[in-house]
């Protein structure tokens, strides 16, 4: 009887139980296709060059299981929130406490598990898809990365059963203990924090001082190596919260008594902001964490995307060379936005490549400078005497011509009449030097493709910066697509995050909103008044994530070397992210819009 | 119409339900009005049509035909923020559930209605203060309605319904969650404003009790007014048994 009560309940709230049973199973799907990454050892052996992407994915996974308790507390809290009224009155009516508390069990952890099923499986499939199509827009090529792993379906099942029958026993206690007229009138319990102000100063000046040796354990990942990464997370949480805590609610407190709170909405606003203030620090701290972590991620992903092929096109003077370009490779050629094209007529004889000294004079080859550390400078072209002399001997001009074991023909310099009269197998070879890498990489690949299949070089040698450009990707190529998924996981949280707090804060608006549209209050008052509310949900995270990601690009200076920096061109990719944050802002704002203004025609 | 009346109401209809829908007519035609500082009762059994036709003076539901005027203004013919303007300025509200925001404070809840109109807040604090020596809850001002009883809400709702002295102060069933004293209580303060401040009050109650208090009351049966008292000279405890009486002859 009262489970059948207890599912008549269910029914009455299915659409926010739908949306809590989305974000849980989002939640594990992203688990699970972190944890194929993390757990799968082939994969991160055969792609993680750099020693310390092992360790970065280590902290990565015990990051997301913190997170994913939080959520789960987050989304348990809702969940009780939604029910307590109900088990309220079935004990009312005379259910025993036990019999309730066995209900709220089975409830919530068959919606666990319900969670964790359709997770998995979704975690598969955007294993399949989502990773797939994150490699081809990157052009990655990433070996032993499969969709089906059995040891992350293990690890994400175990984790958030787990989780779940930890909830289930906290949900049991908390009801149990609770008495029946809380639970009845949960919603319009006045939640008022008494303020002191000496307790104030002392929270806000611990949370700087947590947030600065947070700040400072990320700069100084070098010295503290492993440490960093764990002392960072649990001082910069700490850190925000307690700031949090001490900031918001003095400001709210200070501005009630102006004569602003007094105009219009804005006392009802600042009502508001007071009545939920510790559900709000601790919805901002997630949030602000999951932010910086979604922008931090994509800001290095994009970093490497952004500054491999910067950083390989410094890296010797031409992009490609082409031997006997056909028609085809031809049309790639004149495709490319070529800097600079020379080509030459090669005459190979024994170990010897022959070269026309008419064609050198008139199409110079061109070397790279470096200074004494190593810093690649601009391009010139030598004279031909110099060339003579030096150039002739650089890498990149040998490498013109190898044998099929990998080694340098001899280059040769004649006069336009002796080369004429030499013998030996003609070959003309085009350079192109493109004015930007990234942007000719479709060309580069396809022609690189072409050029590998008709001349069998040895696949690791160096011929132009494109090569060297998918030299690097293979040891960076890792960690950039680490940096997108990730971004995309924590972004993806993010939402769901807020969603949460959207639905959980929605009724009691509704109720409110209808309030206020009897005692008069104009529609674009009360439109106004929600954008400012969710405006400060959105915006506070946002400046303290965005300063976190400042602070905390530091940390990945060991893992971008010189000339790469972890700073270079984030302006663009911050923009980018701000928008989409911009868009998802109004995308809320619409819903609860939608959800908490009354209608006109209903009284 | 003249210039001392405060709502007039004529051939109002209200039929709920779309046409392809199953429809049900709550009020069929209804005629009355209310003088300028009259206290008017509507009495009626329970849907019989009380809280439809409220909503409909304070512009919170829209009539399917007829009209009705409050204090001049065609209700019928508002739209929009006129509505919202409409309703804070000319008509003070008070509800069954007390309509208090919890969030705020009593006086908060009370200086709404002003903060709305952009009333500086030197003259909103004295507003409130006035209003709230009026109703004696003068100590409750910096309280949160959680930490308010069923009565003190309800004398917080009076508070702000006439902190800006509206044309007309309606009420609908404001004592049915109240205990008699409480109850009580409201219905002296609702007297007492209606006859120091000249406010016209339109309540609307089932309950005798209640309605002994106003000067005249008018019966909803089926839609329509059935039947009219007026208190005269009457006391209280007399009007109250004549209501009784009257209930006995207009239920059967
Ligand atoms: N929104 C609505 N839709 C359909 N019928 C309604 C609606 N509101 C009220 N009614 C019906 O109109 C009648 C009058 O209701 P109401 O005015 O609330 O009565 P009272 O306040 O006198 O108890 C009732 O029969 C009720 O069922
Ligand atoms: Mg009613």
């Amino acid at each position: 009887m009262l489970g059948k009560l207890a599912l008549a309940g269910i029914k009455n709230r299915r659409r926010d139980y739908l949306v809590l049973l989305a974000g849980l199973t989002m939640s594990a799907a992203i688990f699970y296709m972190f944890a194929n990454l993390a757990t799968n050892r082939a994969f991160l052996n055969a792609n993680a060059v750099v020693s310390s992407a092992s360790v970065i994915f280590g902290f990565g996974a015990v990051l997301l299981i913190l997170i994913t308790v939080v959520y789960i507390m987050y989304a348990n809290s809702f969940l009780l929130s939604m029910r307590q009224h109900d088990y309220g009155l079935f004990m009312m009516l005379g259910a025993t406490r036990k019999r309730v508390g066995e209900l709220v069990f089975l409830e919530t952890l068959i919606l666990g598990t319900i969670a964790t099923a359709i997770g998995v499986v979704l975690g598969l499939l955007l294993s399949k898809f989502l990773v797939g199509f994150l490699l081809n827009a990157l052009g990655l090529h990433l070996k032993h990365l499969t969709a089906f792993y059995l040891p992350a379906i293990v690890a994400t099942v175990v984790l958030y059963v787990g989780l779940f029958i930890l909830a289930s026993l906290f949900n049991l206690v908390r009801l149990t203990r609770t008495t029946v007229l809380k639970l009845l009138h949960s919603d319009e319990l006045a939640n008022q924090p008494k303020v002191n102000p000496v307790w104030q100063l002392i929270q806000g000046v611990l949370g700087i001082g947590l947030l600065a040796l947070g700040y400072w354990a990320m700069a100084a990942i070098n010295d503290l190596q492993m440490a960093a990464i764990p002392l960072a997370l649990v001082t910069i949480t700490i850190g925000t919260y307690l700031l949090f805590r001490a900031t918001i609610l003095t400001i709210i407190r200070a501005l009630r008594h102006t004569s602003w709170a007094k105009k219009r909405l804005n006392g009802f606003l600042l009502g508001q902001l007071n009545f939920r203030v510790h559900n709000y620090t601790r919805m901002l701290t997630i949030v602000s964490l999951l932010f910086a972590m979604a922008l931090g991620a994509i800001t290095v992903g994009s970093g490497y995307h952004r500054q491999l092929p910067l950083m390989a096109q410094r890296t010797g003077t031409y992009s490609v060379a082409v031997h006997d370009p056909n028609a085809h490779e031809q049309k790639l050629l004149d495709r490319l936005d070529s800097a600079y094209t020379a080509t030459y007529t090669q005459k190979r004889q024994g170990k010897t490549v022959y070269y026309n000294a008419a064609e050198l004079k008139r199409q110079p080859v061109e070397q790279r400078a470096y200074t004494k550390t190593g810093t690649a400078k601009h391009v010139s072209r030598q004279s031909f005497k110099a060339f003579q002399k030096s150039g002739i001997k650089d890498l990149d001009f040998l490498s013109l011509a190898l044998t099929k074991a990998g080694s340098p023909y001899a280059p040769k310099i004649l006069s336009a009449a002796q080369f004429k009269q030499q013998a030996g197998q003609t070959i003309t070879v085009t350079t192109v030097r493109v004015k930007n890498l990234a942007q000719d990489l479709g060309t580069l690949k396809r022609l690189n493709q072409l050029e590998m299949a008709r001349f069998s070089h040895p696949a690791e040698m160096t011929v132009g910066n494109y090569q060297s450009y998918t030299l690097m990707l293979g040891m960076f190529g890792g960690l950039e697509f680490i940096g997108y998924f990730l971004g995309i996981a924590f972004l993806a949280m993010l939402a769901s995050c807020l969603m949460f707090k959207i639905l959980s804060g929605a009724p009691g608006d509704q109720r409110r909103y209808r309030m206020l549209y009897k005692v008069g209050v104009r529609y674009h008052l009360m439109r106004h008044g929600i954008a400012k509310e969710i405006g400060i949900l959105f915006l506070i995270p946002g400046i303290m994530g965005i300063i976190d990601v400042l602070f905390g690009l530091q940390m990945f200076k060991p893992l971008m070397p010189a000339p790469m920096s972890p700073y270079q061109g984030i302006g663009l990719t911050f923009l980018i992210f701000v928008g989409l944050y911009a868009i998802y802002y109004l995308i809320t704002l619409a819903l609860y819009w939608r959800i908490v203004l009354p209608k006109t025609t209903d009284a | 119409m003249t210039t001392n009346t405060v709502v007039s109401v004529s051939d109002l209809e209200k039929t709920y339900g779309k046409p392809n829908e199953r429809q049900y007519t709550a009020l069929k035609g209804l005629n009355f009005s209310v003088a300028a500082g009259e206290f008017v009762g509507i009495m009626g059994a329970s849907g019989s049509g009380k809280t439809t036709l409220l909503n409909m003076l304070s512009t919170l539901d829209t009539p399917t035909k007829g009209n009705v005027v409050v204090n001049g203004h065609d209700v019928t013919q508002m739209r929009g923020n006129q509505l919202a303007d409409f309703r804070a300025q000319e008509v003070g509200f008070i509800f069954q559930d007390f309509n208090l925001l919890e969030s705020l404070t009593a006086e908060e809840n009370i200086g709404l209605p002003l903060a709305l109109k952009g009333t500086p807040s030197k003259v909103m604090d004295q507003a409130i203060h006035e209003v709230a020596d009026t109703l004696s809850i003068a100590d409750l001002l910096q309280k949160y309605p959680a930490e308010l009883s069923g009565g003190q809400k309800q004398r917080v709702a009076a508070a702000r319904a006439i902190v800006h002295h509206p044309a007309i102060l309606m009420g609908d069933e404001p004592t049915g969650a109240l205990d008699s004293t409480s109850a009580r209580e409201l219905l002296d303060l609702l007297t007492t404003i209606n006859a120091q401040q000249q406010m016209s009050v339109l309540l609307v109650t089932h309950d005798p009790f209640s309605a002994s208090f106003c000067q005249r009351i008018l019966f909803i049966k089926d839609g329509q007014i059935g039947s009219e008292l007026r208190r005269g000279d009457l006391d209280r405890r007399e009007f109250y048994q004549q209501v009784l009486n009257e209930l006995g002859t207009f239920n059967e």
